[in-house]
Parts: C-alpha cells; structure tokens; sequence
C-alpha cells in the first residue's frame, strides 16, 4: 500500500529530472563548449569583461537596494495587516494575485506613463507647483520597477510568519515588563526572521535577474546582466557564452542563498 | 485572611454586540489561591486579561494594591502571567526565556543567574538552561513558563488555563506542583479553569462564573456541598438535580414524594431545584426508604459502584461502596442535611448549563 | 486613535503603488487617441476594436488555454506528488523539497534559457507545446507549496480509520483525505493559472513562430507603442476578476471563518460551493470553450499555410485576413524588432520561415550565407508595379533582383521639435549639442547608432576601419550623459507626447508624428544618411515557397500596398500605389517620396562580415555598459 502511494511521485520525478535538471546540465554543457564543441572556460571567463562586470556589479547594487526598500516597506504592512482581522486569502488576493490579471509588462509600462517628464505624477507636481521628479530612465527607476513589482513578494512570507505568531507570546513579553518597542525587538523581530529571509530571497533573485524591467524603465541606457544573458540568447545569437553567464549568476544565487540560509530555520518562512 | 489586594469595581466588557462582562466586582485577598471556573465564554479569561493589562475594560476600575491600574499598560504591573499553551519564546534558550524579564528590568548577570538556578531547581527542571523550548514535553514547558513568571517576583501569579493541554497524570502532578509553589513563594495566585476537579483541589476561594456573571463564591467544599443555584451544581461535579416543590419550611415534596429538609424561608409552595449528590443516597431494602425503584444501570469505578435507579418516572444517579445487581428492587434514602435546596435560576443559566453537555 | 490612522495612510500609501499603473491603464483603454502620449478624449471605440482584432484575440485565447492546461496538468502532478511526498520518509522529502524548490528558486531567465536549450537540443519545434511544457514546469512547485501544508494539517488517523472501515485506499483517499486538502489544491491551481497568465520571460525563450500570448505580444508591442485594444483586454481581464472575487471572497456567510467551521450549516454551504465552484468553473468554461472553439473557426486545422516574420506594426492587419480569405491560405505571423534579434532565428534554422522582411545589408548577410532561396518571379506578376529606382538601389545588396522584392523604404533622418529647438537643424551636430541634455532621443541598434556616428565623423557608415570605429564609439559614449532613452519605435510616441527635443527615426515614421503633433520637423542632416530598403525574402528551409510567392504577389498589388503604406506610413516602392493616393499633400510629400537626387549623400547598410559584426556589437556593448 505505501510502496504504491510512493509512485505516485513519479510523474513529477520525471518531469523535474527532464525539464529542471537535466535542462541545467545542458547549460552546463553549452557554458563550458565552444562553437566546435571543444571544451573550454573562455564562457565562463566573459564575465570577466569590464562590461559584464559593469553589469553584474549594477543588478547587484540595484536589486541590492530594492531589496531594502521591499523590506523597509514590507514589514510595516505585513504588521499592520496581521493585526488587523482580514481574511488571509482575501488579503492575499488583493495584494498578490489581483494585480497581475494586469500584465506584467503592461503595469510596468504603465510607469513610463506615469513617471515620464509630462507624465502623470510630473503634472499632478506641476500643479501643485512642487519641483519634478525626473527619474525615468535612471536606476532610480528601475529600482522603483522592482520595488514595484516585487514588493508583494516580500510582504507574503513576512505577513505568514507574523500571523502565526501567537498574541500571548507578545503578551508574555509586556506581561514580563518590555515595553511595546522592547517587545518587537526582542520578540516580534527574531521570530519573523525565517520571513523575511524568505522574502529577501523571494525579491533578491528576480531582481538580479530581471531583463525586462530594466528595458522599460532604463531607456536602453542601463545594461544589467539579465540584459547581457538575454541579448546573447536573442540578438547576438551567442548561446555558449549566454549559458556561461547563466551559469555563474545560477552559482553566484546558490551561494548567496546558501550565505542567507545559514540564518535560515527548516520551512518557517514559506510563502504560500 | 489578609486585606484585598486586587479589587475589581464594576467592570463590564463587551465585544461588538456580545456582553462579556457584566458589572462584575470581585476581589482577591493578598496570598489567596483564587480560581475562576466557569464553561468557556464565561468571561474568566477576560477577567484575567483584564487585570493582566491585555484588555481594557469599557467600564469599571482595577485597583491593585490601593492604586487604579486600570489604564497601566502590561509591563507596568507588579505581576505576571502563565498562559495557555505556555507561549514560550521559541527563538531563545530556557535560561533566555526565563531572564527576559530580568533583562528588562536591568538585573546584574549574577543576580540573573542565581535567578534561573533558583527557578529551575523550584520547578524541578535544573540543568535544562541551554535547551530549546521545542525540546522540552509539554509539562516541562508548562514548568519554564512558571519559572519564567515567578523569578519577576511578582505580587500576582496570575495563571489562564496553565494545565489544560497535559494529560490527566501530568495535570495532577502539575496541581500538586503548584499548591507547593505556591506555599513556598507565599504569593497571590489568580487561577482560571474550566476543569472543576482542577478547582476544587487547589484553590483556597472559587468563583463560579457564567455568562459574564458571578454565580457563586466560596471555599471549595461550599461550592460543592452547598451550591446556589442549578447551574452551579450541575457545572461542579455530578449531581441530580430535580425540580421541586418547597411546601413548608424544612418540608420538599420531589417526585410528588415528600422529604424533610433543613431549608428554611423559602415559603410556601414555591417551586424549587433540589440538589442531591449521588454519594448521599443510601439505598435500601423495597419499603424501608423514601422513594421505591428499581437498578437499571450498574458501572464498577473503582473507589465505588455507580448505579442508576429508576423511581417515580427519575434516573437517579446513585454511588454506593455496596453492590446492587442489575433488576434489585431498592428504595431510595436522604438524610435531611444532605438535600440542598435552590432557588429556580434565571432562564438563560438553564440554557447555558444545557450547551455544557 | 492617531496609531489607527497613521496605518491607514501607510496601507492606502502603499495601496496606491501598487494599483496606480493599474488605474493608468484602465484610464488608457478609454482614450480617444492611439498613443498613450496624449489623451485624446473619452471613447469605447477600442473595446469594439478588440473582438475585431484576430492577432490580440488569438493571443489571449493562447494565454488562456495555456494557462488552463498547464495549470491542470501542474495540479494534477503537483497534488500526487504531495501525497506521496507527504507519506516519505525524512531524507526523500527533503530531497523532493530541494526538487520543487529549484525552479522557485532559480532566476526566471536562466530556467527559460535552459528550457529553451533543451528543446533546441531535443530538435522540439518551438511554439504551443514547448511552451505548455515549460509552464507547467514552472506551475509545479506552486501546487505542492499550496497542498503540502493542507496535507500536513490532515489528520493521518482518519486515512487509517477509513481503510479500518473497509475502503480501498483509492477510496479511502478521495472519500477522507480529498476533501479536507481541496482548498489547498484549488488555490494550488488558481496560483499556478495566475502565474501562467502573468509570465512573460520563460514564455519569452520558449515560445516559437506564430504563436504569441498576451505577454509576448505586448512586449513586442511596447517598443512601437501598445495597440489600445490590449488595454481594453486588459481591463475587462481585471474588472472580471474584480468582480469575481468580490463575490467570493466577501460572500456575507465567509465574515468569520473561525466560526464556519464550527457552525456548518447546510445552506450557506450550498451557496459558498457555488461560489467559490461554479461561477470560477463557469468562467473557467466559458474562456476555454471560447479560446477551443476560435482556436478551432482559425487557425491550426488548415493544412495550407504560410509562416510570416516581419516587423512589428509593419502591415495592416485588414491584408492579412483579406489575403486568407482570398487564398485560403492561413497566415502564422509573427514580429520581430531588429534584423539582429531576426538573423540568429534564421540562420538556427530552427524555425522554419516562408516570407520574411530583412533590411537590406541583412538581406545581403543571408544570400551570402546562403539563406535564402531564388524567388520565383513568375509567381509575382505584380513585381511590375514596383519603380525601376528601387530596384536599382536594391542591387547594391541583390545584384541580380534574384531574391528580394521591395517592400519599404526611407531614410534615417532627426525629428525634432519646433517649439523646443530654436536654431535651424541640418546637421548631426545637435545630438551633440549639451544644450540638450536629456532631451535627445538615440536609435537602439548596433547600425544606426554606428552609422549616426560614423556619418557626423564623415566616415562611410559602412566602415570597418578599427580606428574610425573606435572613434564612433568614443563619440557615442561621449553623447550617452545627453541621451534621454535609447529606443526603436518608441521615439514616435515620445515625440508626439514632446517628452524629447530631438530624436533619431526614420522617415517613415516622421509622417505619422507630424499628424499626431504639427510641431514636429524631419530633416536629413547634411552629412548624409542611411537609406534603407526592407524587403521580402523566401529563406531556404522555408515549407511553403509558393504560399510565401503568393503572399508577397498579394502585397504587390496596388491596392494592397496603398492599404499597407496607409497603415504603416512608410514610403512605398510601389509606383501604382502612389498613384492612388488621394491627398495630394501626401503624394507629393518631401518626407514620403523625396526626390533622391535633392538629398544629401545616402549610403545603404551592407553586410561587413561577421568580424565585422563582433567588433560593431562589441563596441556598440561598450557604449551601452559605459
């Protein structure tokens, strides 16, 4: 009876092994070939490049900084709402799922729209005889691209692990005379952390990654290296030395997950 | 005993349209072992959070010790608390939960550490300072969480529910546990409880609440022998509890049968509830008592046999050391003192002592 | 009191973050005019636009089915592997969470890269299927994350009390444990739809010929200027979602769901399934019935067909279904943004194209790589009506007419803004000028940018000397800290909007944005320019050549070729066409139909080798990373 229960795994073994992993092992394979198939490490070795670096180094910083802001902004939502009574899926619902039966692509657009020089914040300032906000096509931007699209991805796990905290242990820690910040400090904080590593994690690496919001809200002018990896895949047509870059972003993510997990505790930050 | 030390002065609570409280007043005397019982949704808890500091009452005062603390917030007052489900900080060690409070109050690490011994070794537990919480059994928790309470010195130990998720043994050597503490630490202990046996074995006063309202107040043997009203009687062990008529003082006709009673000044043919715990009927032969019937259920429990006897149209709860077969022929007797007569209760603590079932 | 409101403020703060691009773009689908620069007044005309619109319909029918399926399949997978995760022992689980949390874990774009490879690898033609396969891929561990702790939850006793009872363990499960984990399966499976509705970048990698979803096509959208109907699509999407879950989620019997559980009664339940069941599954029917049934009215089923890659916005939607309904021949169409993104899906060979519209020096990189097939001129009578000068530049990369057939044409010129620039403008120079600083708007591709540059140097902008390169590209990372954006189509829309002074665009485009905003003025500077010819080649695997003769026959024709240049306002070759054209301003105009001989020194694009091509792409990376 077990054993049978145990096959039913199957099917979804074999589809991990064939489109996870082994497409991983054909990265592998590509980021260490050349156009004649013989080995080599000169893929591996383009990021090396001043560009790449350049690359690299800016999605590290931005997604660095929109990371921290996710997180600044995050926290106080994700408290605020565990406080008050709202159904979890609706809130969910509403913060998560919702906005993206808008596309993707179309929200960020959207922010051309609104942050563009006659845009629509700029006239609502304008009116207002406030000074205007010219940040479009700068990181600034793209930074508020990400925060944008990634905030809800950070809230989450936050917001999980805040509910499931029990009131009277809060309660445990007025009643033994820490005072309301003492008590967020000592309490509330350390046992939302498996939340917020997860949400950093959960923010961090689309933020790397991403190619898209950078092209739409960078004007062209800011190249990261999700850019890089999609222009060698789609324009350049450089598929060794795309999978030679993937491959060191794939190893740079592990071991900065890795470093983040170490602080990690076992499945206390999951998301859904 | 002692002046009161906690006096609570017409307090009401309630949450959007449900009354939790009732203009409740009640007071605790310093160093007394007091326990609110009461089915759950009776506002026992409310009462105890609200003199924690986790509630604040829409009307009323809380005065501890001659001072109002009704608007103090949590870790402004003299006592602490052991919660349901013990709510131990998961993320520290057993010597960091029980410093916390020390910590705060800016206690010097010996001290601290002579602290965490003492309390450890009071609640039987030395040696577990470096362990997790999540690695300890319920009853060794429940045990941190008392000792994380009391090295605060508190004046109160207030205590919700401590003992409700351990099973029967641990429960029992937990109440011996705590009646020892208690006398040892020589402090206030304010105990909430839906478990009556819990109450009746540990607590110098009781407090039978229901529906936001106190039922009754007294020393544990008061309560049982003596309950005032059905409700009482029926939530504090088991009884048979029996519509009645008073006829005369010291005269109750139950059953259409009468018997002689000690109750006096309850008039004249008023309708009554008479209490009889089954350990007070004797049965005997056909003829010789009150009430003729017959056994029609018999269990063997150990200290007695339980025995259920039909008479008049009523399924007497009866529990005797003797043993009466299934079919015996008996008649049933109470002794006049052991007839508690009461007043008929308010509609609504009919219903409620119904939903306990 | 004070507490209780700062929280307001910061809940509606962030509120507004997160739904103002969503309300901007409700706004967009009601306005007048079709740039997203100007509001133009209010109008439903693009939500009538829509159902008339095949391309953004088929589009969205194949997000949904997409989404529908892969969702299904992930739930049915991901919900067995739970079960079974779920009864393993410590190290097999923790070795199948490490498995379902790869593919959260890893970067979007490296898992559709790797996708991608594989099945290039595998030689799996790209398009409906592989897209399928690398959305459920995705949508797997999303069910198990939303099951596992519902599974967990479920007691392991009532399982065994229903096999004590005499179930089968099939029955057991779907009698016991079934019911209490389908909460988490649905939500397993609405997470695992929603995730496919909104994914673009694996979809992007995995994607092949033909077949867009709504992501893909607003991407390629986006740098022309989105069409309205997609935000009127999009709209209806979220209003209907909207809805739906207002009704789901704030159904009067749901208020206190600590208490549903206890207080079940039979009623409210009836009306929650419905709820919470029917209607999604209803809606649910309704999106794939309609997606199968419109799938089935259009496309797939003919055998007959011809696979179609050209530009984005570079045809009147109108000629495609006219040349459908006349042949009978299906068109599989798809768009690209730069010969460079177009070249590389060629040359792979693994998609297989019939018609496609390459610039000229592309055209000549081809032939000469052997890509391209002889075009079979008896096929295309209508070859008649395009001008004898165009076929004469076009030997500059065709020498014999052998494979290419005239399909666009015009000049790279600067567009600039009356109102903003003062001094006459006739040279490069200006996109020089500090004066201008964040109001210039550059080409972003490797050859205009390069031939801007070479041309103000006074090089040929087909130069392969190391030196005069590098010296272009001194001269272009100089100029970034002035650039405003680097962008293809979009200088339309940003000029038309006056978000720029000054920007690089073709000819053709300068048309339309005269119309849209009278300020504007397009000059050839005096240096001289590029002029450019697209047109239309049969690559060598291409599966219908005589379809794609046929095609290229039909927009030949006058009247044709008057509807497409009508639609894209670039210059046509086509002289009869030209005839036809009614307004007399635009028959004779200096930007559409420029006497060539008036002009200054015009140089076609050619093709420099692929040396040569590293080294511009190189370069042309220095300038982008500087």
């Amino acid at each position: 009876m077990l054993k049978s229960k145990r096959l039913l795994a199957g099917p979804y073994l074999f589809w991990s092994v064939s489109f996870v992993v082994i497409p991983l092992l054909v990265i592998v394979y590509y980021a260490f070939t050349n156009d004649e198939g013989g080995f080599t490490f000169s893929n591996l070795a383009q990021i090396t490049t001043a560009e790449n670096l350049k690359a690299l180094g800016l999605s590290i910083l931005l997604s660095f900084f929109s990371t921290a802001v996710c997180l600044i902004l995050a926290y106080p939502l994700a408290m605020i709402l565990s406080q008050r009574q709202v159904s979890q899926t609706s809130f969910t619902v509403l913060i998560f799922i919702l906005p993206m039966w808008m596309n993707f692509l179309l929200r960020t657009m959207a922010w051309q729209t609104l942050l563009e020089k006659n845009g629509v914040i700029n006239s609502i300032l304008s009116f207002l005889h406030l000074p205007a906000l010219e940040i479009i096509n700068t990181p600034f931007a793209i930074i508020l691209g990400m925060v944008y699209n990634f905030l809800p991805f950070m809230v989450l796990p936050i917001y999980n692990v805040l509910i499931k905290i029990d009131p009277n242990v809060l309660n445990a820690a007025r009643d033994l005379g820490a005072n309301p910040v003492q008590t967020f400090v000592k309490v509330t904080l350390p046992l939302s952390i498996p939340g917020v590593i997860s949400g950093i994690t959960m923010v961090f690496v689309p933020a790397l990654t991403t190619f898209v919001i950078s092209d739409l809200l960078g004007g062209g002018k800011i190249l990261l290296i999700g850019n890089v990896i999609e222009q060698s895949f789609k324009q350049n047509s450089n598929w060794h030395v795309g999978s030679g870059l993937s491959l060191v972003l794939m190893v740079f993510i592990i071991a900065s997950m890795a470093l983040v997990a170490k602080y990690d505790k076992e499945e206390g930050g999951a998301a859904f | 005993m002692s002046n009161k030390l906690i006096d609570f002065m017409h307090i009401s609570k309630s949450y959007g349209m449900q009354t939790v409280l009732d203009d409740l007043n009640l007071y605790i005397r310093e160093n007394e072992f007091l326990t609110l019982l009461g089915p759950s949704g009776c506002g026992k808890t409310t009462t105890l959070r609200i003199l924690g500091g986790f509630e604040s009452p829409d009307t009323g005062k809380v005065i501890f010790d001659g001072e109002d603390i009704t608007n103090l917030p949590p870790n402004k007052r003299q006592l602490n608390t052991v919660f349901q489900k013990y709510a131990l900080f998961t993320h520290m060690t057993i010597a960091e939960n029980i410093a916390f409070g020390l910590k705060i109050k800016n206690k010097s690490r010996q001290y601290i550490h002579d602290k965490i011994k003492y309390a450890l070794k009071l609640v039987n537990l030395d040696g577990y300072e470096n362990r997790m919480p999540d690695s300890l059994s319920g009853g060794q928790q429940q045990r941190i969480a008392i000792a994380r309470a009391i090295v605060n010195e508190p004046k109160v130990l207030l205590l919700d529910e401590p003992l409700g998720a351990l099973d029967l043994k641990l429960r029992q050597d937990m109440q011996y546990e705590l009646i020892r503490l208690k006398n040892e630490l020589g402090i206030t202990f304010l105990y909430v409880t839906h478990d009556q046996e819990e109450a009746l074995t540990m607590s110098d006063t009781i407090v039978v609440m229901n529906q936001g309202y106190i039922q009754q107040i007294g020393t544990p043997e008061k309560i049982y022998n003596e309950p005032e009203n059905a409700f009482v009687a029926d939530f504090i062990g088991e009884s048979n509890i029996i519509s009645a008529t008073m006829v005369k003082d010291r005269l109750v006709k139950i059953l259409g049968v009468p018997f002689p009673c000690v109750d006096e000044g309850f008039g004249q043919n008023t309708p009554v509830d008479v209490v009889i715990r089954p350990e007070d009927i004797d049965l005997l032969k056909p003829g010789q008592g009150s009430m003729d019937g017959v056994v029609t259920h018999l269990i063997f429990k150990g200290v007695h046999y339980e025995m259920e006897v039909m008479a008049n149209n009523y399924e007497w709860l009866v529990h005797s050391t003797d043993m009466f077969p299934v079919g015996t022929e008996v008649s049933i007797h109470v002794d006049p003192y052991d007839i508690q007569i009461m007043k008929k209760p308010e509609s609504e603590d009919e219903e409620a002592a119904n939903v306990e079932e | 009191m004070i507490r209780k409101a700062i929280q307001k403020i910061y809940m509606a703060l962030i509120f507004l973050l997160l739904y103002a691009p969503i309300v901007t773009l409700i706004v967009l689908s009601f306005n007048q005019s079709r740039t997203r620069a100007k509001w133009g007044g209010f109008t439903l005309k693009w939500y009538q636009e829509l159902f008339k619109n095949e391309q953004i319909m088929s589009a969205f029918y194949t997000t949904l089915i997409i989404a529908f399926l892969s969702a299904a399949a992930a739930t049915l997978i991901g919900t067995a592997a739970s079960v079974a995760i779920q009864g393993m022992k410590q190290k097999w689980k923790t070795f199948y969470m490490g498995l379902t949390n790869i593919p959260m874990m890893n970067a979007e774009i490296v898992m559709g890269v790797s996708l991608m490879l594989l099945f290039i690898a595998f030689r799996m033609t790209l398009g409906f299927g592989t897209i399928l396969i690398a959305h459920i891929t995705f949508n797997i561990p999303y069910v198990i994350l939303s099951v596992s702790p519902k599974l967990r939850q479920t007691s392991r006793h009532t399982y065994e009390a229903a096999l004590d009872l005499g179930a089968s363990p099939v029955k057991a499960f779907f009698k016991v444990v079934f019911p209490d984990i389908v909460p988490g399966v649905l939500s397993g499976f609405m997470l695992a739809f929603t995730m496919s509705l909104d994914d673009f970048v694996i979809t992007h990698f995995t994607k092949g010929p033909g077949i867009d979803t709504l992501s893909t096509k607003i991407y390629t959208e986006v740098r022309k200027g989105i069409k309205p109907e997609i935000y009127a699509l999009s709209t209806i999407l979220f209003v209907t979602v909207l809805v739906l879950l207002i009704l789901v989620n704030y159904s009067p019997d749901k208020k206190d769901e600590g208490e549903e559980k206890k207080r079940r009664k039979a009623p409210s339940r009836v009306k929650g399934i419905l709820l919470r069941r029917v209607i999604p599954a209803a809606i649910c029917v309704v999106f794939i019935g309609g997606g199968i049934y419109y799938a089935s009215e259009n496309k797939i089923m003919n055998s007959e067909k011809v696979v179609v890659y050209n530009w984005g916005e570079y045809i009147d939607p109108e000629a495609l279904s006219m040349f459908e309904e006349e042949t009978g021949i299906d068109v599989v169409y798809e768009e690209f943004e730069t010969n460079e993104i177009l070249y590389p899906k060629v040359s792979s060979g693994a998609i297989a194209y019939d018609a496609i519209c390459p610039s000229d020096y592309m055209i000549q990189r081809m032939m000469e790589n052997d890509l391209l097939a002889e075009i079979n001129f008896e096929n295309i009578p209508n070859i008649k009506y395009i001008g004898e000068d165009y076929m004469e530049q076009s030997r500059q990369f065709d020498p014999e007419n052998k494979y290419s057939v005239p399909y666009c044409w015009g000049t790279v010129g600067i567009l600039y803004n009356k109102t903003m620039v003062d001094e006459p403008v006739d040279s490069w120079a200006i996109l020089w000028d500090e004066k201008y600083k964040d109001n210039i708007l550059m080409q972003d591709s490797v050859r205009d940018a390069f031939g801007v540059a070479l041309k103000y140097l006074g090089y040929s902008l087909n130069s392969t000397d190391l030196d005069e390169l590098t010296e272009a590209r001194d001269l272009l990372i100089g100029q970034k800290p002035l650039v405003q954006a680097y962008v293809i189509d979009q200088v339309r829309d940003k000029m038309i909007g006056n978000e720029a002074a000054i920007g690089v665009i073709y000819s053709g485009e300068a048309i339309y944005t005269q119309k849209e905003n009278p300020d504007l003025e397009y000059v050839v500077p005096k240096e001289g320019s590029n002029i450019w010819i697209d047109s239309w080649v049969i690559p060598k695997n291409a599966e219908n050549k005589e379809n794609a003769e046929k095609f290229i026959n039909f927009l030949c024709r006058p009247d044709i070729a008057l509807m497409n240049f009508e639609y894209i306002t670039y210059s046509t070759p086509n002289t009869a066409a030209r005839e036809m054209i009614e307004d007399e301003s635009v028959r004779n105009s200096e930007i559409a139909f420029p006497d060539l001989s008036s002009l200054p020194e015009l140089e076609t694009f050619q093709y420099l080798g692929q040396k040569a091509d590293e080294v511009y792409g190189e370069l042309w990376n220095q300038v982008k990373s500087s």
